[in-house]
């Protein structure tokens, strides 16, 4: 006996509305899956890209070092030469001067430059002549002046000129860096 | 009586379970990740404005390097160069009467550039000469300082000058520097 004129119909549990539901639910955890693989990933990209920045730091560090080497190298073959070219101009114009420093009336024979003092070795017509033309001079220059005289054989006299600077005088010339003026040096 | 219907039930039943889920996911995961990912961002940001710095560093002490070898191209020739006592003569030897070399001694390295001391005989026929001599070793192809002792001896027309010279070059360990290359 039949109680109804329609057929039974299946009933499913996953009626439309629940499947628009779990539609729904499957996009909001697959956008949370989503974000958190995304934080994943980015985390990951950025210890990589740290570590790059890091090795990179220490690469351009290492050439800056490289670099400032050989800058500071070159500062000090800056100052070398700088040194070694004054000292050369200096020591031209003392032999200069000392050369300009002996008068026409004295001939120099011979003239030894040393570190702190000069020999001189000339003729001279008297003595009067070299104590005030060449001592003279020769004294307000070096501390300590000695000299010999010995009769040439045309009634000149020959004589020897020696003459020091203190050692005091030539460690204060080489702590303040300067080229030593013992370079009052000469010749004919 | 109005009853809820069992599909309702089941709507609410996914809904606590998605609630639930949600809340314990952000909790647990996204959350602290998303603050870890934000102190990461602004670490990284951090380091390459640093990194930033060292290249605009790097750039400028590479670029005052270049300056340097620029303009003491010749002085860091020279120091580069080894002394050659057949080259010195023969670049020299107009100056002089005659010029002789000898006794090239190496000294002990002065602030770190070896230093060879060579004595020179030669004959002048007047101090100018010596005088352009010295002007001329300043423009040489080596860093050579002439020092004591010096001695200059009248010898009929010409005079006799001895005197010792100071070369200075790069050593062993300088020298691979003197040539740079970024």
């Amino acid at each position: 006996m039949k109680y109804s004129y329609i057929k039974p119909r299946k009933k499913s549990i996953l009626t439309p509305e629940i499947r628009l539901v779990l539609a729904f639910f499957s996009m909001t955890i697959f956008m949370l899956l989503s974000t958190y693989g995304f934080l994943m990933y980015k985390d990951k990209m950025f210890i990589k890209d740290k570590l790059a920045i890091e090795n990179e730091k220490i690469r351009l560090q290492q050439n800056t070092k490289d670099i400032e080497s050989k800058i500071l190298h070159i500062e000090k073959q800056m100052n070398t030469s700088t040194k070694v070219f004054t000292k050369n101009s200096v020591l031209r114009d003392s032999l200069k001067n000392l050369f300009d420093l002996v008068p026409q009336r004295i001939t120099l024979t011979e003239a030894k430059l040393l570190h702190n003092g000069l020999t001189l070795y000339g003729i001279t017509p008297n003595k009067d002549v070299y104590n005030f033309m060449l001592q003279a001079p020769l004294r307000s220059i070096f501390h300590q002046t000695y000299t010999s005289f010995y009769p040439a054989k045309d009634g000149w006299l020959r004589f020897v000129s020696t003459n020091y600077m203190d050692d005091e005088t030539d460690k204060i010339l080489e702590d303040t860096d300067s080229i030593s003026p013992k370079e009052e040096k000469k010749d004919e | 009586m109005n009853s809820v219907s069992r599909q309702s039930i089941y709507i609410l039943i996914l809904s606590a379970f998605l609630l639930i889920f949600v809340l314990i996911f952000s909790l647990k995961f996204l959350i602290p990740y998303g603050k870890e990912y934000r102190d990461q961002r602004s670490q990284l940001s951090f380091a390459r404005a640093d990194l930033r710095r060292w290249k605009d560093f790097d750039n400028e002490t590479f670029a005052r390097l270049k300056e340097l070898q620029a303009e003491n191209r010749h002085i860091i020739t020279a120091f580069d160069s080894s002394f050659s006592e057949e080259r010195f003569i023969k670049k020299y030897k107009g100056l002089f009467n005659s010029l002789k070399l000898s006794k090239t001694t190496h000294l002990d390295d002065n602030n770190g550039f070896e230093v060879y001391e060579v004595t020179t005989n030669s004959q002048i026929s007047s101090p100018e000469t010596f005088y352009k001599f010295l002007d001329e070793v300043n423009k040489s192809d080596w860093i050579i300082g002439v020092n004591f002792p010096i001695t200059f001896k009248r010898n009929s027309e010409v005079i006799s000058s001895s005197f010792k010279m100071k070369v200075y070059c790069n050593g062993s360990s300088n020298a691979k520097d003197s040539n740079s290359s970024k």
